[in-house]
């Protein structure tokens, strides 16, 4: 009897049903948990006026004062018109998801057929069986469709996140650079004007003068070249907040960060970026996807994709990496017949997906450690010993002078070439930031760093 | 030091003994003595052979010898040494016997002559008898005369100091760096008759030169004309003492130059005679007044005068780059240059910066930072304030009641009532100036325009 089997599977579908609805934050706040620990920012979505004004208000307190690298990814992950239409699309993977979790509406049929001999009148109720027995399948698939949401929001937030701390750092150095080429100007403008000065009094050539003047002149030209650039860093960064009018008018610090005591060193990077990175639970996630989709519930034993890797290795002699505890694992099916092969092939094509995502995210933790490594060693240099060497350079310029063992003009130039170095660091010091944000990236979470101790020189 | 032998016994010089150069050379080797300081040490009296009238090197002291077998013995130890050039500023040179210059040598006419000298130094070197007629083997000429001195080697030089008059010793190996790095001394023969050029007081002094870059110690050897520092015996102003003599004491004063280039040197208050060269004393019947003798590279000049003018007297080189210490050749002048606005400027881009030379190089009693081992350029406390002087500068102090034989500073001079410079203090005509000399202005001129002969066409 069909009956009793279609009671069950309604009855199945409606328990079903039960555990999916539309929540008031469309799914958000669990992909915005996933992000936090990358942003440390909970990402809301928007709806209606006053949500908007409330936000507005809140950005207007943090626009108040000069926009720090943390603010500017809040800014960024609460207000960027594109976040917010990837939030969005949480909503929208959560409203299939609840769709296909509910059962079909039963259709009530009438028909009336009738020709000159008779009239015939037909009444049905009938249920959308097959959609009633696909449905688990359905709320599945809606499921992982809606996880692969979350993650992709998250991952959405991440990458903004990054982009933006990017865009902040370069619009913030882009600054700084003005006002390094203005010193230089500065420096220029003097020794034009003292040698105007001489000339007018009969102790300098006009081919002097010329010489000062076209420098000076040279150094004004690199000021709107500093500008020009700066101008661009700051309208990426505006973009990447998604800010426009009054709010586009937010004011920058001085300066980048100063360069942390000690560079963060986490263990176990290649560990963390398995763990925690997108691009690598999502794959392994769609692996695990393809094995529950291909029914195949009989595992034998687990592969250690990175495992395999390891034994590639070794197999070319090479000697064994600093042993990582990596723990990615996924089953392996006892394939049995032919007819099963597709199957087989399907599930080793994930499960080599998952090993080269793997790989690529090992290697790029790696690589970004590495990077974040050498540009912390480069800013380190030029602050503990370029700069200090700079000063001492000055110094003792400054003793000539008062000798009268070297000029004015002596004493400007390495001004200027002060100015050069303390620059060179600012560029160290931009390349830091980027790379440590590039190694967040390649890590998957934020990496921090004891705090730094102040230089007073540098805040010149 | 059991073998310390006491001959000096003036105030700020002292004996560190005996340096003896092996044990195997010891018994036939006349000690090497050795001088820690750079005062000028009281003259030399001559304990044995024939008698003299001992010279005083300004800053430095004579050698000591011993007599053997009627041979006058000496020791020379060619060594680094670190020669202080005035307080506050030491250099690395090379010497002898612990000094650059190394000590006078003071011999008698018809004395027999015997020198050790030991070699110290990283390299070979040799002594060049600067003047002496002897034996051409005797003559030092590394190569020409004789092998290099190896390094640790003790060689003898032995010859008879057949004229009287005044001479020097310095290397003829390596000569450029070796004269760049100190290596002279002075050699006085003199006449076997001490009543013959007798004087009262005989001073001796060396001109040398050094390029020491400020803030460091080691001169720089190549340098061949553009030295930072001129020196008398190896000493700049205010580190040079000053010459004394007493009322109408008959004075000599011998300079040798061994730097690159001539010395006018010049002294006020009196008249001197040129009465010595190098080639020995000048006939009285040749002399000619002075107040400023040129000498030439390589030269000696000994200039006798009567000291018959009471007071204080500059005695310098005349050349006036001469007569500072270290200074910037390439110092553009700012001589009547307005600084209003820029100094402020400039002062923004480097803290500290004061604005100087506007009004000349006159520092007046600034006291600025300088760097490390470095001297003022121009220095030294007199009683109306800055003598504004350095280099190859001292002064030469007449008094009445100086003692003979006293060398020591009186002090400055007294003068007396109305015998000093003062201000006018009464009335005063119209300013005048020179016409288009108004400060902070180029004069006017036309531009030359130089015709070129013919015409080019490409
Ligand atoms: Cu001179």
């Amino acid at each position: 009897m069909a009956a009793p089997r279609l009671c069950a599977a309604m009855a199945a579908a409606f328990a079903l049903a039960g555990c999916a609805s539309i929540t008031p934050d469309r799914g958000l706040e669990a992909a915005s948990q996933l992000a936090h620990e990358r942003t440390g920012v909970d990402a809301r979505l928007l709806r209606g006026e006053d949500e908007l004004r409330a936000l507005d208000a809140h950005i207007d307190a943090l626009l108040r004062e000069p926009l720090g690298m943390d603010a500017a990814v809040r800014i960024a992950l609460l207000r960027h018109p594109g976040l917010q239409a990837t939030y969005w699309e949480l909503g929208i993977a959560q409203s299939d998801l609840v769709q296909a979790s509910r059962l079909p509406n039963p259709s009530l049929g009438f028909s009336r057929l009738h020709n000159a001999h008779y009239t015939e009148i037909e009444r049905s109720l009938s249920f959308d069986l097959a959609g009633l027995l696909t449905l688990p399948l359905r709320q599945r698939m809606e499921a992982r469709r809606y996880e692969q949401a979350k993650l992709t929001a998250a991952a959405a937030m991440e990458r903004h996140a990054l982009e933006t701390r990017r865009a902040w750092v370069e619009a913030v150095a882009a600054r700084q650079a003005v006002a390094y080429a203005r010193q230089v100007a500065e420096a220029h403008e003097a020794a034009a004007e003292l040698t105007g000065r001489m000339a007018q009094a009969g102790n300098a050539s006009q081919l002097d003068l010329a010489r000062e003047r076209a420098a000076y002149a040279e150094a004004g030209a690199d000021v709107l070249r500093a500008q020009r650039a700066a101008d661009g860093a700051r309208e990426t960064l505006t973009r990447q907040l998604g800010l426009w009018g009054k709010q586009a008018g937010y004011t920058l610090p001085e300066r980048l960060p100063d360069l942390p005591a000690a560079p963060a060193e986490p263990e176990q990077i290649e560990r963390l970026a398995l763990e925690r990175r997108f691009d690598v639970r999502a794959a392994r996630e769609q692996a695990a996807a393809t094995a529950a989709d291909l029914g195949l519930t009989r595992s034998t034993r687990f592969v250690n994709v990175l495992e395999l890797g390891v034994a590639n290795k070794s197999e070319t002699g090479e000697p064994r990496a600093k042993g990582y505890e990596v723990g990615l694992e996924l089953p392996l099916f006892d394939w049995g017949g032919a007819r099963v092969a597709k199957a087989e092939a399907v599930y080793m094509q994930a499960l080599n997906r998952v090993a080269e995502t793997a790989i690529t995210a090992r290697s790029e933790a790696r690589e970004h450690y590495l990077g974040y490594r050498a540009s912390y060693d480069i800013a380190q240099r030029y602050r503990d010993e370029i700069i200090p060497q700079r000063k001492k350079i000055a110094d003792e310029t400054l003793l000539r002078y008062n000798g009268m063992l070297a000029s004015t003009f002596e004493l400007l130039a390495d001004a200027r070439e002060q100015v050069g170095a303390v620059n060179g660091y600012l560029d160290a010091l931009k390349d830091f930031w980027l790379a440590h944000a590039a190694l967040e990236g390649a890590l998957g979470g934020r990496v921090g760093h004891a705090p730094a101790h102040t230089n007073k020189e540098h805040q010149q | 030091m059991s073998n310390r032998r006491s001959f000096l016994t003036g105030a700020g010089v002292s004996m560190l003994g005996a340096t003896l150069v092996s044990r195997a050379g010891a018994a036939g080797l006349p000690e090497a003595p050795v001088q820690s300081s750079s005062a000028t040490a009281p003259p030399l009296a001559p304990p044995n052979g024939r008698p003299y009238n001992p010279v005083v090197t300004l800053n430095g002291w004579s050698l000591p010898w011993r007599m053997k077998d009627g041979v006058k013995e000496f020791h020379l130890v060619a060594e680094p040494v670190v020669r202080e050039l005035a307080p506050g500023m030491k250099a690395n040179l090379w010497g002898y016997n612990g000094q650059s210059p190394g000590p006078t040598i003071e011999v008698v006419e018809g004395d027999r002559v015997r020198i050790f000298v030991t070699n110290k130094l990283p390299e070979h070197t040799s002594i060049h008898w600067h003047g002496q007629i002897l034996p051409s083997g005797m003559d030092g000429v590394t190569g020409l005369n004789q092998p290099g001195i190896a390094p640790g080697k003790t060689f003898v030089y032995e010859f008879v100091a057949r004229h009287a008059g005044t001479f020097m010793y310095h290397p003829h190996a390596d000569e450029m760096n070796q004269m760049a790095m100190g290596m002279m001394g002075f050699w006085v023969t003199h006449p076997k008759d001490p009543r013959k050029h007798a004087v009262d007081r005989d001073y001796v002094l060396l001109l040398s030169s050094y390029d020491i870059e400020p803030g460091s110690y080691t001169p720089r050897t190549n340098t061949m004309l553009d030295f930072n520092l001129w020196t008398f015996n190896s000493r700049v102003f205010p580190g040079i003492d000053p010459m004394v003599a007493r009322l109408n004491e008959k004075v000599r004063i011998r300079v040798g130059n061994l730097t690159m280039t001539n010395h006018p040197i010049h002294i006020h208050g009196h008249r001197f005679e040129v009465a010595g060269t190098d080639g020995g004393w000048v006939p009285p019947s040749a002399r000619w007044p002075e107040v400023t003798t040129d000498v030439a590279v390589g030269q000696m000049r000994a200039i006798e005068f009567v000291a018959d003018n009471p007071g204080d007297w500059a005695f310098h080189c005349h050349k006036s780059h001469h007569t500072m210490n270290a200074m910037g050749h390439e110092v553009p002048n700012l001589i009547g240059v307005d600084h209003r606005g820029v100094a402020q400027k400039i002062n923004k881009l480097v803290p500290g910066y004061m604005v100087m030379g506007d009004k000349g190089g006159s520092m007046g009693d600034m006291e600025m930072e300088l760097p490390a081992n470095t001297l003022p350029m121009m220095t030294g406390r007199g009683p109306f304030g800055n003598l504004e002087m350095g280099g190859m500068f001292t002064v030469f102090k007449v008094r009445a009641d100086q003692k003979r034989g006293d060398y020591r500073d009186p002090g400055w001079y007294r003068n007396p009532p109305g015998t000093v410079a003062s201000e006018w203090t009464g009335e005063l005509p119209a300013p005048h100036s020179a016409p288009d000399a108004a400060p902070g202005k180029a004069p006017k001129g036309e531009a030359m325009n130089a015709r070129k002969p013919g015409s080019h066409r490409h």
